[in-house]
């Protein structure tokens, strides 16, 4: 007897199911997902004080994360720091300098994206192979579905769904997502999709024939109406290019800027920019020495958040030497090398 | 008491839930995300029965399904973790309750939590399942499930025999 109830309780859990599953596979609109909003509203509302309970140990472990990576960067970096220390003595040891650099990055990133600030909160499972994140702000905060979100580093992906408190987003790197991208020198244009790994994106050209190198960036193209992708912003650059030119396809493979396992404050972009700012975002990095006469345009020494950030290594490192005058060629070559780091954050 | 069982059951699923999206999964560890949930229903199944198990892992798989940001179709961990929830609860022989046996147990259930979520998942046409990566994620899974078995599974015995001492399996 105990044995039947307990048949007929497991095919009555197993029809339940996959009821809801062939339900949710048809992707219908009637009270079955209500009943899924809900669901998720009372669950986002836990996770956002459950995020607050655990704050203390993610935030240690975005710190031993951060530790650990320096740890295996040293290596690599002391021998690029060697490299580098000529290079950057006249940049780094020039205060004035940096002072209007950073005013004019502060002009630069005044790309006009207005956004609000949110913080991931819970982080789908590996397993799942979805790069989906949940962030802590929602419809009552304005976050509206297919809106862009991006951080300090660049692109980060776009709002799936929401709720009164909590949003959804889709990673860049999610093998759902794909974002119009724009090669930044060149204007050659093609669909960035993710790959399921966190470290590559694959682009593909629309035009076969395009030139495109190792170590170009790649921006958002941009959407009709800014949805679900703002135009202007760095999503990442190319570290390989397969094929030849005249193929009929033609793809590279792109590191993203951000990186996804150790995202935490990001901005959701609620109104794209009037005017496309093309590249002006990235420029922020590849323009600074080139620029004659910074000091107009930079004014306050008021320091923008992104410059501190870039500056900093290069600071140390000069600051360790004695200041040796050197020509102003390799200047040219160090307005090249700031302009992928923005990735290694 | 069955109102206490349901009360061990939802607490202990929808704790489970939480702390995997909001703690585990940021920790950035090595592999797969440790997977608690599907722990704590095989610790579930074998203090507290086949039934019970089934149970808790049909609500386990819908809260896993429901809590943001989970992107997948509703009911498929359930499925999944409903399997797991009777099999474990059913398969332990009294005479077999040696831990290693009950360690071993709970790190099948969780090699066959990603790859029975992972095989679904792909018959029901989602992209997203990187094969390549299967046997690294399967492995870790698995590896942590083994370091997270013997605390929960005291821990669920614990609890389920200060609360409800009757349903306990010996």
């Amino acid at each position: 007897m105990q044995s039947r109830r307990t048949r007929i309780l497991l095919a009555v859990l197993v029809v339940a199911a996959l009821t809801f599953l062939i339900l949710d596979l048809r992707g219908g609109q009637g009270p079955f997902s209500g009943v899924r909003s809900f669901g998720a509203n009372i669950l986002g509302g836990l996770e956002r004080g459950a995020a607050t309970v655990f704050s203390p140990i993610t935030s240690a472990n975005a710190w031993w994360s951060t530790m650990r990576d320096q740890a295996t960067q040293i290596e690599t970096l002391s021998a690029e720091n060697d490299r580098l220390r000529s290079e950057l003595d006249t940049l780094t040891n020039d205060k004035a300098r940096v002072a209007a650099l950073d005013g004019l990055l502060k002009v630069s990133s005044v790309g006009g994206y207005r956004f609000v600030p949110a913080e991931v909160i819970a982080v789908g499972p590996t397993q799942d192979f979805a790069w989906t994140v949940t962030i802590d702000a929602g419809r009552n905060d304005g976050i509206e579905q297919d809106m862009t979100v991006i951080n300090g580093q660049g692109l980060v992906g776009r709002v799936l769904k929401t709720t009164a408190s909590t949003s959804t987003v889709v990673l860049l790197v999610d093998s759902s997502s794909a974002v119009g991208g724009r090669v930044a020198t060149t204007e050659e244009i093609g669909i960035v999709a993710g790959t399921g790994q966190q470290d590559q994106l694959d682009f593909q050209l629309l035009d076969p024939n395009a030139v495109v190198r190792k170590g170009d960036a790649l921006v958002t193209f941009g959407s009709k109406g800014g949805r679900p992708y703002a135009p202007g912003i760095p999503i990442g650059e190319i570290v390989e290019v397969k094929g030849t030119p005249g193929e009929l396809t033609r793809s590279a493979v792109v590191r993203p800027y951000v990186d996804v396992s150790t995202l935490s404050v990001v901005g959701v972009v609620t109104r794209p920019p009037r005017v496309d700012p093309r590249d002006s975002v990235l420029a922020r990095s590849s323009e600074l020495p080139v620029a004659p006469s910074p000091a107009p345009l930079g004014g306050s020494g008021a320091t923008s958040s992104a410059a501190p950030n870039q500056e900093t290594p290069a600071t140390k490192a000069g600051a360790k030497k004695a200041p040796s005058t050197q020509p102003t060629a390799p200047q040219q070559e160090t307005a090249a090398s700031p302009a992928p780091s923005p990735g290694t954050g | 008491m069955w109102w206490r069982q349901a009360l061990i059951i939802g607490v202990l699923t929808l704790f489970a839930t939480i702390v995997q999206v909001t703690l585990l999964s940021r920790l950035g560890l090595p592999g797969a995300t440790p997977d608690l949930v599907v722990v704590v229903v095989v610790a579930i199944a074998l203090t507290m029965g086949p039934v019970d198990g089934a149970i808790a892992g049909f609500v386990a798989g819908m809260l896993v399904d429901l809590a943001p940001p989970a992107d997948t179709l509703l009911g498929v961990n359930a499925i999944v973790y409903v399997v797991i929830g009777y099999v474990t609860g059913r398969v332990i022989d009294p005479r077999d309750r040696t831990v290693p046996i009950l360690i071993g147990i709970v790190g099948l259930s969780a090699g066959f939590a990603v790859l029975g979520t992972a095989a679904l998942d792909a018959l029901l046409g989602s992209e997203r399942v990187v094969w390549d990566e299967m046997a690294g994620m399967t492995i870790s899974t698995v590896l942590y499930a083994l370091i997270l078995a013997p605390p929960v599974v005291l821990g669920v015995r614990w609890l389920v025999a200060r609360v409800t001492p009757e349903v306990l399996v010996e």
